[in-house]
């Protein structure tokens, strides 16, 4: 049960016609769907306004429901004893988009940078979004629904062919393989064939690349 | 390919140098023997002792430099062993206790340890200066040793300059740094080698002036004579002499030696080791070697400028008379005198016996190998050479009290150094420097201007009376 | 064989990264800046200098890479790089059952890890709407607050040892060896603890678990102030932490901060009074709050919170009621479709997990929240202007774990 019923209302009343649903409440959190176009509204409207005061932004999460896309803020507020979720619902899968808070919260510009890494949801005001977690030349986008974990732990789909798996550099080419730890074991997968899953659909790894 | 069933191509590089050596240290000691038993020895040695005896400084030289070298050997495994066991203490652990009795020899494992370990040149590295860096740092340090007088009558060279001698020698260690941080390519060691630069350079002037006090009263830049104006009871120790300049002093040398709160110049926790990050193998033992010699070196100088050096806090020639001792004679060692022989028992004789002991011990105890039984002929040798040497130096009853007590003056103040290692945290770069500008070189010449002023002052009265 | 290949860019690829010997040292990314903040970080004015700072580095606590723009040694900008220890766990949650999670989240803070691995746990027990044995709380309060003893206590010789001093993170091993010991004895584990449960905990208290936990506390107080008196009031460390890093009450909240670093702003935010959880609202403490924000204040902040948290240990000990440790739960757990979101306080600061569930026995998402991540964050702001010494002390005195930022 939640804790706060006055909040539902105050949320009703200041909000009315930029909440996309009911507000919801169950255990210690209300919670409230908008559309992604009104973040920026909504959030300076819920840490700005006195009858708010929700100050701290304790999560920014993305989530991918299988069909589309949400990103998911906790709010906390003295005023209140509900913890707040604000769901941004309703980004599409293909371009993923919505205002930033960095405007409100500077510290949330690592949380869309990681939501931009796992999910491919783009902030936009967002001075540094770059991949975080993930090699910066990464391909998929992980914690969405479609990027499956291959069956080989060692393999990340995004990743494209590794070098490991390339041709070893003839000598003709003038190139010391520096970094390569010992030129035998350069082969080892190379010309499998085999398929993997990744965010761009299905790719052949090492098909026609049996080197050496 | 090279086959291994060469044994050439069987040995390490280091191997490959040590083998040649030693055949041909023994092919030497066959043909002395052999030149020896043929009846041309005497006429020989009679004609290397002229040559020798009319180049008398280069023999000294060669000599003093080769005892300097070697005791700086047992100086660095002894502070290396003090700050194992004494930061152990501290810091409420066993510390070293398995290699030797109380874990004495850890210290030459370590060293034993450097000596086995990958020697790496980094791509883009200066490569002759980033050789040549370690040994200049090193002999920096050692080359100040030359003129401190362990004792009365011992020392290498009783220079009339010796004071600036040694902060002429030991600011040399600078010039190491700078090019062992250059040299590196990675800016980690730059940025370690430039703070050397600018702290050493800072510090030295505070570290000069703070002895000019003692110049001043003692009228001397001669470290003897600056130990023998000493003598007495403790009371007449510089230190109660020139307070502030003591303290002047052991803080720059504390800066000076690059020692807890004032190591920067290899800051581990910003920036990894500063000019020695890239060094590894031996190089890097030399860089540490040194670095535990100068501990020893500035520690031998705070006792000589300010300690008392060889004095005993009190005088005890009474006592020892009232025990029948007999009156401590002095003799001055002068190693030119023993001429050629003492250079051929230094180069030639501890191989040679080491080998010796070795065999034989691998004899007596067959389940040995053969590494271990040079280690431990090794380790004998050294204990039959203290052992002879305190032994001969105990009929010069001076020496040995004279050295005794500027030992435990010594190698106190380097546990002292240790111990403020275990203890303090490290300042920072800009602290460092401001303390070195604004306090301690003004209170340098403070302290010149109180003593030059007082002298003035009992001068004329002197006179006036 | 022999026909041009078609090269996808990447960091393992050599030919980007070996053939000029100067870019292997330069800490410019090999490929053109994606962002404005990146193009104009990587460029570089007159006199100033990258430095790679990490990932194997005394002092990053882990293999966090800061790249620092530096002049001479001040620090003019810097770009933290995250992912050297990235394994996706909020991924593998997915696809394991509820219990894996447990487990999965065990080492994200491996200094407290009972903590870490509270978050499934928690957030499980809200979407089942489970009803926690009493006896079962008590005991998670109890080892929660041990574990944030032994995690401070290694906090505060970290940031001396991160100044330079050898000796204190030792002394600050001795409580920890000591918790960690009575921790073995309670859960069979060392450094990775799994055992809170969904519904309760693994065991229940042990005569081993009570008997140290009785030697260490008659003791604790007294030697955990003795040990301190080292750095406490070293002229150094304070004139090394004080004025350093500091942060104000409006930034730090704009920051997302928690834990000390918020509370040494004067903001006394501690989850454990502000949204209470488990049995906290039972028991009596304080929140000590500094309003200096810099490191100093977040290290004072330290050592009062283990003395709060002695004093919830004494209380829980005296409280602690009898009856069961654990509800009996389904063997296979389907948590009922929902979402829930749960926070709690770490050493560091404020924990979160967004859960999500399908119906299944799988999570269908499993969001977490770490603090360090955001505290971390902040050095950006704190560092510019200060030396490349202190980054150290600063960064250290925001207490970062990289098994948690990473992920």
């Amino acid at each position: 049960m939640a804790t706060d019923s006055a909040l539902k209302r105050r949320l009703e009343e200041r909000l009315g016609d930029r909440l996309a649903g009911p507000v919801r409440a169950r255990h210690d959190t209300t919670e409230i769907v908008i559309g992604p176009g009104a973040v920026t509204d909504v959030m300076r409207t819920l840490r700005e306004d006195p009858a708010f005061r929700f100050e701290i932004l304790a999560d920014l999460a993305g989530v991918d429901t299988g069909s589309v896309l949400q990103v998911v803020y906790h709010l906390w507020s003295p005023l209140s004893s509900d913890w707040l979720r604000v769901i941004a619902d309703g980004l599409t899968r293909e371009d993923p988009r919505l205002p930033s808070v960095t405007f409100l919260w500077k510290g949330a510009e690592w949380a869309e940078r990681e939501a931009y890494d796992m999910f491919g949801i783009v902030f936009e005001g967002n001075r540094d979004l770059r991949r975080i977690y993930m090699p910066p030349d990464y391909k998929g986008f992980p914690l969405r629904k479609d990027f499956l974990l291959p069956d080989d732990s060692a393999r990340s789909p995004g990743m494209g062919i590794r070098y490991m798996e390339q041709p070893v550099p003839t000598a003709e080419s003038g190139r010391r393989p520096v970094l390569r730890s010992s030129p035998g074991t350069g082969s080892l997968a190379a010309g499998s064939g085999r398929t993997e899953i990744g965010a761009g659909g299905t790719r052949a790894i090492g098909s026609g690349e049996a080197g050496s | 390919m090279t086959s291994l069933s060469n044994p050439w191509n069987r040995l390490t590089l280091a191997g490959k140098v040590i083998v040649p050596l030693v055949i041909a240290l023994i092919g030497v000691t066959i043909a002395l023997a052999a030149v020896w038993l043929s009846g041309f020895g005497p006429w020989l040695i009679q004609w290397l002792l002229d040559t020798l005896g009319a180049n008398i400084g280069i023999v000294r030289f060669l000599i003093a430099t080769t005892v300097i070298l070697l005791i700086t050997v047992p100086i660095a495994f002894l502070n290396i062993f003090f700050e194992m066991k004494i930061i152990a203490f501290v810091n409420l652990r066993v510390g070293p206790n398995r290699t030797g009795p109380w874990g004495t020899l850890a210290s030459v494992v370590h060293g034993l340890k450097v000596l086995a370990k990958e020697d790496f040149t980094p791509t883009g590295a200066d490569v002759p200066v980033f050789t040549l860096a370690p040994a200049v740092i090193f002999l920096a340090a050692v080359m100040t040793l030359l003129v401190v007088p362990f004792a009365p009558g011992l020392f290498a060279f009783d220079m009339e300059i010796g004071l600036i001698y040694f902060f002429a020698v030991g600011g040399l260690s600078v010039i190491g740094l700078m090019m062992a941080g250059w040299a590196s390519f990675n800016k980690y060691s730059l940025l370690g080698g430039l703070r050397a630069a600018a702290g050493m350079i800072s510090y030295e002037l505070p570290l000069i002036l703070s002895v000019v006090g003692i110049v001043l009263l003692t009228g001397s830049l001669n470290l003897t004579t600056i130990v023998e104006d000493q003598s007495g009871s403790f009371l007449d120790w510089n230190i109660f002499r020139q307070p502030l300049g003591a303290m002047i002093f052991f803080i720059a040398a504390t800066a000076e030696g690059s020692r807890t709160p004032f190591d920067l110049t290899e800051a581990d926790s910003e920036i990894v080791a500063g000019f020695a990050t890239e060094y590894s193998g031996m190089r890097f033992g030399f860089l540490f070697f040194a670095e535990y010699v100068n501990v020893f070196i500035l520690s031998a100088m705070t006792t000589v400028l300010f300690l008392g050096g060889w004095n005993a806090p009190l005088d005890i020639d009474p006592l020892l008379n009232f025990f029948g001792i007999a009156t401590p004679v002095t003799v001055v060692l002068d190693p030119g005198s023993l001429g050629f022989g003492l250079l051929g028992v230094i180069a030639i004789v501890p191989p040679v016996i080491t080998l010796i002991l070795a065999v034989a011990i691998r004899m007596l105890i067959p389940t040995w190998g053969f590494l271990r039984s040079l280690v431990v002929a090794f380790v004998l040798l050294n204990m039959l050479v203290v052992g002879l040497l305190l032994g001969w130096l105990a009929i010069n009853l001076d020496w040995v009290l004279g050295l005794l007590w500027f030992l435990i003056k010594a190698i106190g103040l380097s546990a002292f150094f240790v111990l403020l290692r275990a203890t303090l945290p490290r300042v920072r770069v800009d602290e460092l420097m401001g303390f070195a500008w604004k306090w301690l070189t003004p209170a340098a010449l403070i302290n010149i201007f109180v003593t030059a002023a007082a002298l003035i002052v009992v001068k004329s009265m002197e006179g006036g009376l | 064989m022999t026909e041009a290949r078609t090269r996808i860019p990447s960091l393992d690829d050599p030919e980007i990264i070996v053939d000029t010997p100067a870019t292997i040292y330069d800490a410019i990314p090999p490929y053109p800046p994606t962002t404005e903040r990146e193009a104009e970080f990587y460029s570089l004015k007159d006199g100033e200098m990258l430095i790679n700072l990490g990932p194997q580095h005394p002092s990053t606590h882990g293999v966090l890479r800061v790249v620092m723009k530096i002049d001479g040694e001040k620090v003019v900008d810097l770009d933290p790089v995250l992912g050297y220890l990235h394994r996706g766990v909020e991924k593998i949650c997915e696809n394991g059952d509820w219990h894996h999670a447990i487990s999965n989240c065990d080492p994200l803070e491996y200094i407290a890890s009972m903590f870490s691995e509270a978050m499934p746990v928690m957030v499980a027990e809200k979407l089942l709407d489970l009803e926690v044995p009493r006896r079962a709380e008590y005991i998670r309060v109890l080892a929660w607050e041990l574990n944030r003893i032994s995690s401070h206590a290694l906090f505060i010789g970290w940031l001396a040892l991160d100044l330079g001093a050898v000796t204190p993170i030792l002394y600050g091993f001795i409580e920890r060896d000591e918790i960690v010991e009575m921790l073995a004895a309670l859960t069979g584990q060392k450094l990775l603890f799994n055992y809170l449960r969904i519904g309760g905990v693994n065991g229940d208290l042990n005569h081993e678990f009570l008997s140290r936990l009785g030697t260490w506390m008659s003791h604790a107080a007294q030697r955990i102030e003795d040990q301190q008196t080292l750095i406490n009031e070293n002229e150094i460390f304070i004139r090394r932490t004080r004025g350093l890093g500091v942060i104000d009450r409006e930034m730090a909240l704009k920051m997302c901060l928690s834990g000390p670093p918020l509370r040494a702003t004067g903001i006394p935010y501690d989850v454990r009074r502000a949204h209470p959880y488990s049995v906290y609202p039972e028991l009596e403490f304080d929140i000590p709050t500094r309003t200096e924000g810099d490191s100093w204040a977040r290290y004072w902040l330290h050592l009062e919170e283990i003395k709060q948290s002695l004093r919830i240990i004494d209380q829980v000990l005296h409280r602690m009621p009898d009856g069961p440790v654990m509800t009996k739960l389904p063997r296979l757990l389907r948590v009922p479709p929902g979402r829930a979101w749960v926070a709690f306080e770490s050493p560091r600061g404020q924990y979160g997990a967004y859960g999500i569930s399908d119906g299944t026995d799988q999570p269908f998402r499993l969001r977490i929240h770490d603090p360090s991540y955001f505290n971390l964050q902040t050095v950006g702001l704190m560092m510019p202007g200060h030396l490349i010494a202190d980054t150290m002390a600063i960064m250290s005195s925001l207490d970062p774990i990289m098994g948690g930022i990473d992920k």
